[in-house]
Formats: C-alpha cells, structure tokens, sequence
C-alpha cells in the first residue's frame, strides 16, 4: 500500500496501515484514512465490511493490532470525542428516566438539558419517562442530544438516521449540518447514497470484497467533489466488478 | 436480637446496591453461584480448622475475580460458567466434607443461615465492609450507570469502567459471603436480587428504585427476623418468603398500574 504523507493541521483523525482482529477474524487490514478537520466525512460500504469496527477503533473502543491511530488538537487541550451508536439496548430493569441520562452522560443541569432536547426537537414532556417508554426515533434524538450536550471537537455518528422518520430525519441532518458549521467534525455511518451525494466533504468507502480477496487495503482516501461521489453511487449496484473503482477513486 | 438486627441491616443496604446493577445486567444467577461455592471454602476451613467465613471470602473474591475478567467476552456464556463454579464448588465442598471426621452442625448454619450466631466482632467487620462499600459506590456510581447501559460508551466518556466492573463483581462476591451468616448459602441470594427486582416494577426512575430497593430490603430482614422471632421460624426462611411475598404484590401493582383504566386515571394533562 502506498504511504500517505498526512497532514495535522488538514487532518484531525488519521489512521496508518492499521489491521484490527475481531473474534479471530480479521476485518480491517492494514487500512489507512483521514478525516479533514471540520468536514462532514462520510462512511459507507456493504453490510459486515468494518463501518462500525473502523469507528470503533478510532474512538479506541477496540484496539488495533498493528498500526496508528492519531486525533490531532490544534490547541493543546485534549480533543473531545462524541459518539452515538447505531443502537443501544437500554437494560429493561434500569429504570432510568430520559433528565437522569442526560445527567449520567453529561453531567447537565436542567437548563442545559432544556435546551440540548430543544435542539434535536425532543418533546420536554417526556422528561420524565423512563428510555424504554420511548420509541427507536426518539432514543436516537436522546443520545444525539446528549452528546451534543458534551460540546464535542468530533462527533462519530452510526447510521443516526435509521429510526427516525422523515420529518425528524430533515431536522437531525439540518443539527448536523448547524453544528459542523459551528467547527465540529463529523463521522457519520450511512447507506443512504443520496445523503452523501448531497452532503458530503470527504467520503471513506469500505469494500468488503475488495478486503478479502487482496488483503492489503480497504479503505480509499477521498477528497470528492460531488460529482465524483455520484459516480460511485453509480457502480455500488454491482460492485464485484466494479470494486477497483470505487475503492480508489482518489483527489478528483 | 439487637446483633441480629443492626446486622441484618447493614448486609441489607450492601446487598441492595450491588443488586441494583446485577439485575439489569442479568447476573442474578451469580449471587447463587457465588454463594454455592464458597462453600467449598467454608468446607476447607473446617477441614484445616481455620476461620471458613475467610476461606469462603477469598474463594469468592477469586471467583468475582475471574467472572468480572470473561465478562466481556461475549463468545463465553456467563450463565453456563457460573453454573460450572456453582457444581464444582458444591462437588468439592461435599467431598472435602467426606475429610471431616464426625458430625459438623456448623455447616447446617452456613447452608441455611444461623442469625443468633451473630457476634459484635461479626457486627465490625460488617460495619466496615458497608462504609468501605458505600464510599465505592460513591466513587464509581457513574460508571456503573452508564457501563450498565452501553460499556462503549464508558470508554468515549473516558471513565474506568474496568474499576468499577471489578469492584461491582468482588464487592457483590465478598458481600454474598458475609451474609452467609444470616441467610445461609442457600437463601443469601434473595436479599441481592429481590429488593431491586420488586423496585423496578414500582419505581419511576432510576433514584426512586434505588430508594425503594433500600426500604424492601430493609424492612424485609428486619421484619422477617420478628416473624421468625414470634412465630419461632428460621429467619433465613422467613426472611426470605417475605422479600418472595413482597415481590408478588409488587408484581401484582405493576400489572394493574399498566391497565388502560388506571393510566386513564392518572396520566397527567401534558
């Protein structure tokens, strides 16, 4: 695989040739990337090709067995990291209430979480229920709430958008698209081509055949335009033959 | 009695906390396996005619230990491994016992729990243990909260979830053992998960469950030592058929709370 020679000051995240080993099994080899400081970067790739594994691992959940992973602050103050999972099976007998969360996660008095539930258009009226009363969407706005809530430098999202209906979808993505202006960088798990054709900064595709029959790479480096992006979008259907493609579309 | 009371208080605070986050995690059984074999530890002890509480103390802590350690393998099946330490600490309990000449009536109190054996010097080290363990939940209560939900999240939040994991499982292991005294092996389990257990079906969040589960567990000892009491029941027995008792009629007010006619009642405007 070629070295990249990256760059701190452009780059907030850069992973270096890392290979990470889940259950015995290798999902990520010697994979490098970067995530340009301020983007909105986008992660996308089949089912089971390591979306989660690579975030996973750049948040320092899993380790990687070879490699490098660096979060560059450009103070010297510690980078803080948000991140709000696919899904989170909250435990039935937990009886904790939607203020009690925010608190735990976030340590928010009720001002502040006032407005962090405004933001993602949480009712306040469900202040006090309990999280498994709440519906698949409005848990998702309840985690994304509290991580904004924690003022992060680079927010990871996966598939933040799968439970959430339209109306809710436009008004998370416009809190995306507010807070990144605001100089947050973000990583967002999807599968919605349309959404990255739209929104994107920078894209890290993942391709799972690609990954198994080389086992050298699997990720590319992107800096699309959105032209670019909608030419991927293109080939995704058949991407057996088209793998090549789409994992090196580099600086176009 | 006062021993018995002041005792049988104290192992109920303990033991209530720790059941707090053991039922949500579903690792109720482990009270069970834990207690069942730490017997082998108490066989040893009076085997080599040492204290047995000790030796079940440190076979606990080793066992807590080690459960805590595969906890988050996920390709190991905790409930099977409990299973296995709970068949082979009772295996070798009893074939350590085969050792012991003559009739040993210590081991009945250690099974089903003996709370006139009691002493002051039980009393200290249970005071101690309790002021050691509520200083550690206050320590590592956010950990263990949100560990409880998502470990993941744990680690983002840059909290040391695998001091608060090993300190919920020895705590829990070695709180088990000291109220062998009272419950008895057998029966000891009923004061970690029940009181939490009847708590999340009536409480509304998660600081009412834990004020409920404080008062159930509680009032359950010190109400079931006086039925004992009057009624000349084994405590551990009475005990614990009255934390069974009070979990069926918490059950019973969940069930009808849940009616469409109730939450008619009393669902507020908003």
């Amino acid at each position: 695989m070629t070295s990249k020679v990256f760059s701190s000051q452009a780059n907030i995240i850069e992973c270096e040739e890392i290979t990470v080993i889940r259950d015995n099994k290798e999902i990520l080899c010697a994979a490098s990337c970067c995530v340009p400081r301020n983007s909105l970067t986008f992660l996308v790739g089949e089912n089971g090709t390591g979306k989660t594994t690579l975030v996973q691992t750049m948040l320092g959940i899993l380790p990687q067995r070879e490699g490098k992973i660096s979060v560059h602050s450009l103070n010297r103050e510690k980078v803080n990291i948000g991140y709000v999972p696919q899904s989170i099976e909250f435990p039935k007998q937990l009886q904790l209430t939607v203020a009690e969360y925010l608190r735990y996660v976030s340590n928010l008095d009720t001002e502040d979480i006032h407005n962090s539930l405004k933001t993602v258009d949480f009712p306040l009226s469900h202040l006090r229920k309990t999280i498994n009363q709440l519906s698949g969407g409005q848990r998702q706005k309840l985690l994304l709430a509290a991580e904004l809530s924690r003022k992060p430098d680079i927010l990871f999202l996966d598939e933040p958008l799968s439970n959430v209906d339209d109306t809710g979808e436009k008004h998370i993505l416009d809190v995306i698209l507010e807070i990144k202006n605001k100089g947050v960088t973000i990583i967002l798990i999807t599968h919605d081509w349309q959404m990255v054709s739209t929104y994107a900064d920078h894209v890290i595709c993942l391709n799972k055949n690609f990954l198994c029959e080389q086992g050298t790479s699997c990720i590319c480096k992107n800096s699309l335009s959105k032209v670019n992006i909608k030419q991927i979008q293109k080939i995704t259907p058949d991407p057996l033959n088209t793998h090549d493609g789409y994992c090196y579309i580099e600086n176009v | 009695m006062q021993r018995a009371l002041v005792g049988a208080a104290l192992l109920a605070v303990i033991l209530g906390l720790f059941g707090v986050f053991m039922v949500p995690r579903k690792l109720s059984f482990m009270a069970d396996g834990i207690a069942h074999a730490s017997l082998f530890g108490i066989a040893v002890g009076l085997l080599v005619g040492g204290m047995p509480l000790l030796w079940a103390i440190g076979l606990a802590a080793i066992l807590g230990c080690f459960l805590a350690k595969i906890s988050d393998n996920e390709s190991i099946p905790m409930d099977a491994v409990i299973g296995i330490c709970l068949v082979g600490g009772m295996s070798g309990a009893l074939i350590t016992m085969t050792f012991i000449p003559g009739y040993k009536p210590e081991l009945f109190s250690y099974l089903f729990g003996s709370i006139l054996g009691i002493e002051w010097g039980d009393i200290y080290i249970l005071g101690t243990l309790t002021v050691v363990t509520l200083v550690m939940f206050k320590l590592q209560w956010r950990t263990l909260v949100i560990t409880t939900i998502h470990n993941d999240l744990s680690k983002v939040l840059g909290l040391k979830a695998n001091t608060a994991k090993y300190f919920l499982f020895i705590g829990t292991s070695i709180a088990l053992i000291g109220g062998v005294k009272l419950l008895g092996v057998i029966l000891i389990s009923a004061l970690l998960v029940i009181p939490y257990s009847s708590a999340s079906l009536i409480g509304k969040s998660l600081k009412s469950c834990v004020i409920l589960t404080q008062i159930i567990a509680v009032a359950g000892t010190i109400v079931g030592i006086f039925i004992s009491y009057i009624f000349d029941f084994p405590t551990g027995p009475a005990i614990g058929l009255l934390l069974v008792a009070i979990y069926i009629l918490s059950a019973t007010y969940a069930k009808i709370r849940s009616q469409p006619i109730w939450k008619s009642q009393h669902t507020p405007s908003d």
